[in-house]
């Protein structure tokens, strides 16, 4: 392989990995533009979700990587892994969201913070305990279907991250943009008192980031489970700090920041394991971090939730 | 009022904890127990293994105490785990806590353990100070052991790091003659899982490839907790290396299966003693494991026919095959009722320090034939096995005895 063929699929790899970190970005920003809360539970909303959407292709008689399916049959069985597992991800962000935070609405400090800590290590220890902690070889019902551009491989799967990844994104700025609810949504993330003022449901708005954030979430559990073929208790550490990372430098409460955030890190962690050398990737990553927010304190597109003195 | 009451009672309990440790202590004398530790990482990515050594090992105690214990012992095992669930796999810190316990109980005569280098080489510091012998079935970094570093792995003095395994000082240079000789390889990529076992096993490998003009296209490391490896794996395919040789265990080993049959399909892909397992078969799967080589540090004893009493027996026992680390965790077992055994025999009070001399001086017919060691502990049967991964559907698929298919011995450099 020449130099620049090396480098386009490392661009192609990064480009799957930012994907799928721009969608957990999400979740880290929706929450954080409403509620100014980082919430650590998402990380393992993550782990959680990539085990739910393994046991709703189980539930279709898939399992390893053997039975492979084509066409509508295809179609069907990914269209309803990825309902059911963003689903149950949205709904199990909804339950932390009334069980364990609303209670503390209103209470100043890192009260909030520290419950999603908690309720991330019991996500964690519930996996663990019950499924075990041996990696879990993935159902994949996905043909193996390569196509190679000149020295450049590319794959179905890739183009299916790429695919779902750009078809949420969309959906969700047009959500946020075109509907009562996300226009309600952005009021509350401008002045949540204002909003509430003017007649707001403010809970029903921090509800439903929690959901928007966690079936993201679970649409990138499965997509990772379908590009690695494995999922196991500990997923949610890695990918969950690398996705809270570019949220941050994107501009954490910006939506458009966290989806550029997401690739820019997938591109910096393939393109540097490259060019330096893979184990340098953190160190790479959290530098190139400190740079920006040195230079720019609310990350590269600004945070959208102005200052609420 | 209060503080008076609260010395009263800690008063109470502090008398009652030292009658119920007096009397402990006499019923020890009475009942004549002592116990073996047993340390090996039950929680995480290694369970499976681990407790396949567990179940070799208990074995052979329950065997013995079956016919009534070892000279009139009754024979008690302080079972340990040094995995972690936020380690995800074994933990050093873990296991340096677990040879502290082990140490404190006095009735604690010897140990079977560690599965894991890192953790022996943090244990191995506290049992020596607590004149602790334990007998590994598995753990091969050859640091632990190394008269080079007895300051630190060996403050006692005395060597109290058994092995009834070689060490990656033969296993990971024998397969890089196997690499040469066998399967022609003249270039490799070299990668580790960042362990204490992985980055030992690679580095002795890539210094015996070398010295064999295996060019050595390039050596990475891959983070256990990471699921992404493409970056890595891409780099290795621009430069079209023969083949590709990884030092490390099955946390980081089971991705890395799966992801480099996605992108080097073809080259020829091999591990140590860490892609020896379950974990690889059933995590990864086939076709991705399909063609994978492993070694191990022992001889291959399962297929030899003094073994099938003991296959038969586990067979029976767990309803599951065992695997070679489960022999030499048997083997091990064996050494330490042997070093009981001749401790009581010469009327001496078995004691932790007896029962090391006992096992220093061994000469113990086991499964893998006579086991004895040298003066730093490690043993002196130095034989690499090589298996190359091969699916038999006939069995289950976590079934190390029948998926890993037997090649022969590494051979030894000369």
């Amino acid at each position: 392989m020449t130099e620049t063929g090396v480098l386009l699929q490392q661009v192609i790899n990064g480009l799957s990995l930012g994907a799928m970190y721009s969608l957990l970005a999400l979740g880290f920003t929706l929450v954080y533009g409403i509620l100014e809360l980082i919430n650590f539970a998402h990380f393992n909303v993550f782990m959680v979700s990539s085990f739910i959407g393994m046991w709703a292709l189980e539930l279709l008689g898939i399992s390893g990587q053997s039975h492979v399916l084509t066409g509508f049959a295809l179609a069907g069985a990914l269209a309803f892994a990825f309902a059911v597992t963003m689903l149950a991800a949205g709904g199990l962000g909804v339950a932390i969201e009334r069980i364990s935070l609303r209670p503390l609405r209103g209470v100043r400090g890192p009260a909030a913070m520290i419950t999603t800590i908690g309720v991330s290590y019991i996500l964690f220890n519930v996996i663990l305990l019950t499924v075990g902690a041996e990696s879990q070889n993935y159902p994949n019902p996905m043909p193996v279907v390569r196509w190679q551009f000149g020295q450049v491989t590319l794959e179905l799967r890739e183009v299916l991250i790429w695919g779902v990844t750009a078809i949420l994104m969309v959906g969700l700025h047009l959500f946020v943009s075109r509907t009562r609810l996300g226009k309600a949504m952005r009021a509350t993330a401008q002045d949540a008192e204002a909003a509430r003022m003017m007649g707001v449901e403010v809970d029903r708005v921090i509800l439903t980031a929690f959901f928007l954030g966690s079936a993201l979430a679970g649409a990138a559990a499965l997509i990772f489970g379908l590009y690695y073929n494995f999922t196991s208790f500990i997923i949610g550490y890695t990918a969950g700090l690398r996705a809270f990372t570019a949220a941050v430098l994107g501009g954490i409460g910006n939506v458009g920041g966290a989806m550029v955030g997401g690739i820019l890190i997938g591109l910096i962690e393939s393109l540097g394991g490259q060019l330096i050398a893979v184990r340098w990737t953190d160190v790479i990553i959290f530098s190139i971090l400190i740079l920006v927010l040195v230079f720019a304190p609310n990350g590269l597109f600004g945070r959208a939730a102005p200052n609420k003195s | 009022m209060l503080s008076r009451r609260l010395l009263l009672i800690s008063l109470s309990t502090t008398a009652l904890v030292g009658t119920l440790g007096l009397r402990s202590r006499l019923g020890l004398a009475a009942d004549k127990t002592v116990k073996i530790g047993i340390n090996l990482p039950f929680t995480g990515a290694d369970a499976h293994d681990a407790e396949l050594i567990k179940d070799g090992a208990m074995l052979a105690i329950d065997n013995a105490n079956a016919k009534g214990g070892i000279a009139g012992y009754k024979l008690d095992v302080m079972q340990l785990d040094d995995g972690t669930a936020t380690a995800g796999q074994y933990d050093p810190a873990q296991a340096a806590t677990n040879a502290r316990k082990m140490v404190s109980d006095d009735a604690v005569v010897a140990a079977i353990g560690p599965q894991m280098s890192g953790s022996g080489k943090a244990m191995a510091p506290i049992l020596s100070q607590g004149d602790l012998a334990t007998i590994t079935p598995s753990s091969t970094n050859p640091d632990i052991t190394d008269p080079k570093f007895a300051a630190q792995y060996m403050p006692g003095g005395k060597a109290i790091y058994f092995r009834t395994v070689t060490t990656d000082a033969f296993q990971g240079p024998n397969m890089a003659n196997y690499f040469a000789d066998t399967l022609k390889v003249k270039s490799v990529y070299v990668l580790d899982d960042s362990g204490a076992y992985g980055v030992g096993l690679a580095d002795a490998f890539q210094a015996q490839a070398k010295k064999r003009g295996i060019n050595v296209l390039g050596r990475d490391r891959l983070d256990p907790k990471e699921a992404d490896y493409t970056t890595t794996l891409t780099k290795m395919k621009s430069l079209s290396p023969d083949a590709l040789y990884y030092g490390g265990v099955g946390q980081a080993g089971v991705k890395l299966v799966k992801q480099s049959y996605d992108i080097v399909p073809t080259i020829i892909k091999s591990g140590g003693d860490g892609v020896y397992g379950a974990e690889i078969l059933t995590g990864a799967g086939f076709p991705a494991a399909q063609g994978w080589y492993a070694t191990i540090a022992a001889p291959n004893v399962l297929e030899n026919p003094d073994a099938a009493p003991f296959i038969e027996q586990f067979a029976k026992k767990y309803g599951k095959q065992p695997d070679n680390y489960s022999i030499t965790a048997y083997d091990a077992a064996l050494v330490i009722l042997a070093a009981i055994q001749s401790v009581a025999a010469s009327g001496k009070d078995v004691t932790r320090g007896a029962v090391r001399d006992a096992i220093q001086s061994s000469h113990v017919k086991t499964l893998q034939g006579t086991v004895s060691f040298d003066a730093n502990g490690d043993i002196e049967n130095r034989i690499v096995s090589v298996f190359q991964i091969t699916r038999n559907d006939k069995y289950p698929l976590d079934d190390v005895l029948h998926q890993y298919k037997y090649m022969g011995v590494a051979p030894a450099s000369s």
